[in-house]
């Protein structure tokens, strides 16, 4: 059995006299204890609702939750708010993209590590400040002990998410959830923190969910990795073959949009043409198909198949693009 | 010729204290004695981390920032001593796209309204007629539908309207964009649709760009020239290919090898250069050379000392650095960071 299990889950924000907007559509997968699993897509594909449902951080009204989220065996959405509340942050825990949202500006950085320790731990006031500043200096905070007493303010962008991962691992939880960790950090920091996460979780044998949108996060650091597109993953594959076979229309343009820094000069980029605005409900065909250069009038005649490729790479499509056509050799 | 010939750019903001009569008690260093030019018809790039100075630096280029010292010639012209009405008339030959199309267009203002006032503001000739045949070709450049003109800007989807701005900024056929981060609010998929605009329109009407932006693998795509900026100064500055090729400057080198790269070969063979701590304030930049503090190359003399100029290493490749020629040859090699203290360092153990 999986650590976390998300079977067919689904959230639709309701509005009075408005259409309901379905924001996950369906969305299955596994998280091993011990993986790193990655959840790409771009904006508004559903990627952070997903991570948010399965914390049940969701406001309760105007939110209709579907099928099953089971972490060690248990199912999450059958929680109530008071058993949620000892989960989180003691088994599953959470980083966000920006730490200055996230930590609270007028509570101390010590107070809000401490406060985990004692909540979940009942470590005494004495033991968690020893603890805080023990998680500091492991990551990679100098002077941890003056930097109890400080504000996230007083933090550089760096600091902050730093502290906001000693927050999260403070009480060693089995599943970490990083939604875009990196996003709003210079790239150089953003190495940083890749590299401090990385180690962190090999060290305590946590799970990792990585959600981001930038391909390169990825291709370094997950094992699995999902592919969403308005609302459901459309290609699931471990990261060599994702990268090396992209097997759905929309991971391979996605590949080719992107300008890569050790391309040849002078390579020309091949956007996929529209916006994600332009999907249409996975229940009339296929979302990507009005922007997919494969869309044949079967794409739009209902919701389009699973393909598997390998037990371990399958993608929602009835056109993949399959890799197994030998290489032409140039005619001299 | 160089369309832009930018020498010892200074912009200093003032810190002021006090409340009736405000001393000024120091500076934000924001550009700190920068070089710069622009050949006709090619792209610069200019690349940093935030707050490193790269859009002031752009802003003061077009004067909309006012440098506290240096000199700017535009086509020959020197910009800093034009008069208003003079410096209002050159505008129309150097314009600037914006990162956020959302902030930068006029959200009560429909898609005609805003092509059409550049047209208006600048007295372009031919009247109503000409102006609405000049908007109908811009649209149509820039891919939009026609039945675009009577919407307005919360109607379009991020990228088109980043192609709203880039409509307004070629209206009256300028010769100098300069475009600060045009592409880094858009999705990936979107980008390329941009940064293909982009060239697009450069190739067509002959434009000479200045690109701000902090994505590198972007800049590499689009420029010609790449300077990397760092603290307020230009470290390095090199011909695209050769840069990325061939990294010399410390922190050049720290910067591409941070870069993720989507492919799971190339990543898992990379080796990273992990910098230390995060960039000091330039309100009190270090002294020496502004890189010191954070350079894992960092030699006992010099760089805490004397700040290093801007030279030729290689050629066309312009370095900041002391040792630049000793990290080329390998006889410098750099310091390992470490990104958390080990376990085994006593303290360090997490529950």
């Amino acid at each position: 059995m999986a650590l976390l299990e998300v079977r067919d889950l689904g959230v639709r924000f309701t509005r009075r006299g408005r259409r309901a907007l379905v924001a996950v559509d369906g969305v299955s997968f596994d998280v091993d204890s011990g993986q790193t699993v990655g959840i790409v897509g771009e904006s508004g594909c559903g990627k952070s609702v997903t991570s948010l449902a399965i914390m049940r951080l969701l406001p309760r009204r105007g939110v209709e939750l579907s099928g099953a989220v089971r972490f060690a065996g248990e199912d999450l959405l059958a929680k109530s708010q008071d058993q949620m509340r000892d989960i989180r942050g003691q088994d599953i825990a959470m980083i966000f993209q920006d730490p200055m949202t996230s930590l609270n500006p007028v509570i101390t950085v010590g107070l809000q590590l401490t406060e985990v320790l004692e909540r979940h731990q009942g470590a005494s006031r004495g033991e968690a400040k020893a603890e805080a500043a023990a998680l500091l200096r492991r990551v990679g905070i100098p002077d941890p002990v003056r930097r109890l007493g400080e504000y996230p303010h007083q933090l550089s962008g760096g600091m902050r998410q730093r502290v906001m991962i000693a927050i999260a691992l403070a009480c060693r939880p089995r599943l970490l959830i990083a939604d875009e960790p990196t996003t709003a950090l210079d790239v150089t920091i953003q190495a940083q923190i890749l590299e401090l996460l990385r180690l962190l979780v090999d060290e305590t044998g946590a799970a990792l969910i990585m959600i981001t949108h930038d391909l390169g996060v990825v291709a370094g650091l997950c094992e699995t990795v999902h592919v969403m597109y308005a609302g459901r993953v459309v290609e699931t594959a471990p990261r060599h073959d994702l990268f090396a076979r992209p097997t759905h229309p929309y991971t391979g343009g996605l590949l080719g949009s992107i300008p890569r820094l050790d391309a040849a000069r002078g390579e020309p980029l091949h956007p996929i043409r529209g916006s994600a605005g332009d999907a249409i409900p996975w229940s009339r065909g296929c979302a990507f198909a009005p922007r997919c250069t494969r869309r044949t009038p079967e794409c739009v005649d209902g919701p389009p198949a699973v393909f598997h490729l390998a037990p371990d790479h399958s993608a929602r499509c009835i056109h993949p693009v399959l890799h197994d056509l030998p290489e032409t050799e140039p005619v001299p | 010729m160089s369309l832009l010939v930018a020498r010892g750019i200074e912009v200093h903001f003032p810190i002021r204290k006090g409340v009736l009569f405000e001393r000024q008690v120091g500076a934000v260093k924001a550009v700190d004695g920068v070089d710069l030019q622009i050949e006709r018809g090619t792209t610069y790039g200019l690349v940093g981390e935030s707050g490193c100075g790269k859009s002031t630096l752009g802003r003061a280029l077009l004067r909309l920032e006012e440098p506290t010292a240096g000199t700017v010639r535009f086509d020959g012209v020197d910009l800093l001593g034009l008069g208003y009405a003079a410096m209002r008339r050159i505008r129309s030959r150097m314009q600037m796209i914006f990162q956020d199309p959302m902030a930068s267009l006029d959200p009560r203002q429909n898609v005609e309204s805003i092509l059409t006032e550049p047209l208006t503001a600048h007295d372009v000739p031919g009247g109503k007629q000409a102006h609405r045949a000049r908007v109908r070709e811009l649209l149509e450049w820039v891919g939009l539908p026609a039945n675009a003109l009577s919407r307005y800007p919360h109607e379009f989807s991020g990228g088109q309207r980043q192609r709203i701005g880039i409509a307004r900024a070629i209206a009256l056929g300028p010769e100098l964009i300069v475009a600060d981060e045009p592409v880094s609010a858009l999705d990936v998929s979107v980008q390329a649709q941009v940064v293909n605009l982009l060239e697009e329109l450069q190739e067509r009407l002959g434009l000479t760009y200045l690109v701000i932006a902090h994505d590198l693998a972007v800049v590499r795509h689009i420029s010609d020239t790449v300077g990397v900026m760092y603290l307020g100064g230009i470290v390095e500055q090199a011909p695209a290919d050769a840069l990325y090729d061939r990294p010399l400057h410390p922190y050049t080198i720290a910067l591409m090898s941070a870069v993720p790269i989507p492919d799971p070969e190339v990543e898992d063979a990379r080796e990273r250069i992990f910098l230390s701590g995060d960039l000091p304030s330039p309100a009190d930049p270090p002294t020496g050379c502004r890189f010191h503090t954070r350079c894992p190359y960092r030699q006992p003399t010099r760089c805490d000392t004397e700040r290093p100029v801007l030279r030729e290493v290689l050629p066309g490749q312009q370095v900041a650095c002391h040792y630049a020629e000793q990290i080329l040859s390998g006889r410098i090699q750099p310091a390992q960071v470490e990104v958390a203290p080990a376990t085994t360092d006593g303290a360090a153990s997490t529950g």
